[in-house]
């Protein structure tokens, strides 16, 4: 699926972040590197800070320490719209769509097309009808009415809903916060599609998720937190479920290694 | 683009409206036949006009969300045309009047924009205090008196009519539903009412200026209600310091009535104008046929119960 890609240019790269939050360290010196057309899953237990780094990413909470590079340029996020306008779009697990009102509407939220006439507004439907439509084609979405209301749609479709404002913003790389936690099996498998397909598409695609099968099906890096740092990564080719999930309850010999030197 | 869904619910109200208009209007022609004639139309719009601008204010704010509610509103009217008037008594060229009227009630909605959007207090408690601050002023400055002196000219519009529909009301109240109307639908503005009404949060996530938003919405609001305290000037020959009073609760069930949902982001003003309509024609029916005052009241209430009950049981059925 996605072997080759690993020569290319990282879209995005992390050096040293560290978040302290008071006497509280949240991350501790994290490397990454982020790739376009690849998909890294960020694995690790409840508080082992990849909430907290993907949080730096978006642009939700300016690091203490380190720096981040977007296609080798220094960037500082004062807010998620600096991280938007670098390209960088999140989707969050509560997913942030408004229910009363339409697909395409919730696509175009806040950044609507618009034709002013005499300083209003006026929607200019027909045409965002049509791109929320190609791009539901091109997701392979399975919804045929971009005027349909989201809360008439189910929590997979509804990730598909996201993923297209996302591609509408033109965002070059995507963060899914859990995208599968909720859903049900037919509905995970049609979202971890989605997530490829976003990634064939050259997004580089950032996911955290608890579920390791989830995981394996769908990433082609991953990287694993604990306590605050990086412990382990990995290409999918090259690892296994039972050595992840060594990482994440730090049985792994290199965690062991890790953890005495600190 | 309205959600199909949601026109089911709209024309469902709007449906609903008309049967029970039609059935007041036969009921009341049945009891009193004389009653229906080109003067009562007059009459009722007449009546209908600074309502429904007022309504129109509640029905922005509440569809805009974050409990939004403007108690403050019948103050406003009253505040607005009574300032106006003691401006125009202390010198102010009267054709100042109308402009003040609106400026008065924006800037009425301002404060009550800022209290809910900068210092956080809840609308039900921020406009509950400002209706008292506008109201008990309105009332203070004259100490209660009415001031007339109002010209000619405003008279002459305020009381007109084309056709027995009454100028206020075709010149004033229904522009401003049709824009109104076309913002909400047509505009970005309009979709990110809707936004912010029903999902606070996601609006803020994907960058609409909510506060600000707000603050215009509640602005618009007092605005509306100062062309109402205007009108009530042309209408009436003079500033009456109680000509508000009531007119919070009446908008308030105007827009429950016609389908705005309390919680914000579900609702058109379609239904609000409507409901105005059915309501001052019930008011104006069993004045005539000479019910008490408080089985009018009593008769608004079990309507809007009943059509919140209508509304709740097509909800769920859908």
């Amino acid at each position: 699926m996605g072997a080759p890609i690993a020569m290319a240019e990282p879209f995005l790269v992390a050096k040293g972040i560290t978040k302290r939050f008071g006497a509280l360290t949240a991350l501790a010196g994290v490397d990454l590197e982020i790739r376009s057309g690849e998909v890294l899953a960020l694995l690790g237990d409840n508080g082992a800070g990849k909430s907290t780094f993907i949080k730096v990413l978006a642009g939700a909470h300016a690091p203490s320490d380190g720096e981040l590079l977007v296609e080798g340029r220094p960037v500082h996020f004062a807010s998620p719209k600096d991280a938007a306008a670098s390209g960088i779009a999140t989707i969050f697990q509560e997913l942030a769509l408004s229910e009363n009102l339409s697909i395409a509407e919730n696509v175009f939220l806040g950044r609507e097309l618009k034709r002013s006439v005499l300083g209003v507004p006026f929607l200019r439907r027909a045409e965002m009808k049509k791109r929320v439509e190609d791009l539901l084609v091109e997701l392979d979405a399975h919804i045929s009415d971009p005027t349909a209301a989201v809360g008439s749609l189910s929590g997979g479709q509804r990730q598909a809903v996201a993923i297209c404002r996302a591609l509408n913003l033109n965002a070059r790389m995507v963060i899914m916060d859990e995208p599968t936690a909720a859903l049900a099996v037919a509905e995970t498998r049609k979202v971890l599609e989605l997530t490829r397909r976003l990634a064939a598409r050259g997004c580089a695609v950032v996911l955290i998720s608890h579920n390791i099968a989830d995981v394996f099906e769908v990433a082609d890096r991953m990287v694993v937190f604990r306590r605050g740092r990086k412990v382990g990564e990995r290409l999918r080719s090259e690892t296994t479920p039972e050595e992840i999930v060594a990482f994440i309850t730090g049985a792994h010999a290199d965690v062991r290694a890790l953890e005495k030197t600190k | 683009m309205i959600a199909l869904g949601k026109m089911r619910g709209q024309n469902l109200i709007l449906a609903i409206l008309a049967a029970l208009w039609v059935a007041t209007i036969i009921g009341l022609s049945v009891l009193s036949p004389a009653m229906f004639n080109a003067g009562t139309v007059t009459n009722i719009l007449q009546f209908s006009t600074i309502l429904s601008l007022v309504a129109l204010g509640q029905t922005l704010v509440i569809l805009s969300g974050g409990a939004g509610i403007d108690l403050s509103i019948g103050g406003t009217v009253s505040l607005s045309a009574m300032l106006a008037m003691l401006a125009f008594k202390a010198g102010m060229p009267i054709v100042l009047v109308p402009p003040a009227c609106i400026l008065i009630g924006l800037a009425l909605g301002a404060i009550n924009g800022l209290l809910v959007t900068k210092l956080r207090i809840l609308p039900l408690i921020a406009t509950l205090g400002t209706l008292f601050i506008y109201s008990g002023t309105a009332l203070a400055v004259t100490g209660g008196a009415a001031m007339s002196g109002v010209p000619a000219w405003m008279l002459a519009w305020g009381r007109g009519s084309i056709s027995s529909l009454p100028l206020p009301f075709i010149t004033i109240a229904l522009p401003a539903f049709g824009i109104a109307g076309i913002v909400l639908l047509w505009t970005a503005w309009g979709r990110w009412i809707y936004a912010m009404g029903f999902n606070e949060r996601s609006a803020r996530l994907v960058g609409i200026p909510v506060d600000r938003v707000r603050l215009l919405i509640y602005m618009i609001s007092g605005g509306l209600g100062g062309l109402g305290g205007l009108i009530s000037l042309a209408w009436l020959g003079s500033g009456r310091p109680n000509i508000g009073q009531n007119l919070e609760l009446e908008s308030l069930t105007a827009a429950m009535l016609g389908g705005v949902a309390i919680v914000g982001g579900r609702g058109g003003v379609g239904g609000v104008l409507a409901a105005v309509l059915l309501l001052v024609t019930l008011k104006t029916g069993l004045l005539r046929l000479n019910v008490n005052t408080v089985w009018q009241v009593g008769v608004v209430g079990v309507l809007l119960i009943a059509v919140l009950i209508a509304d709740r049981l097509t909800t769920h059925r859908r």
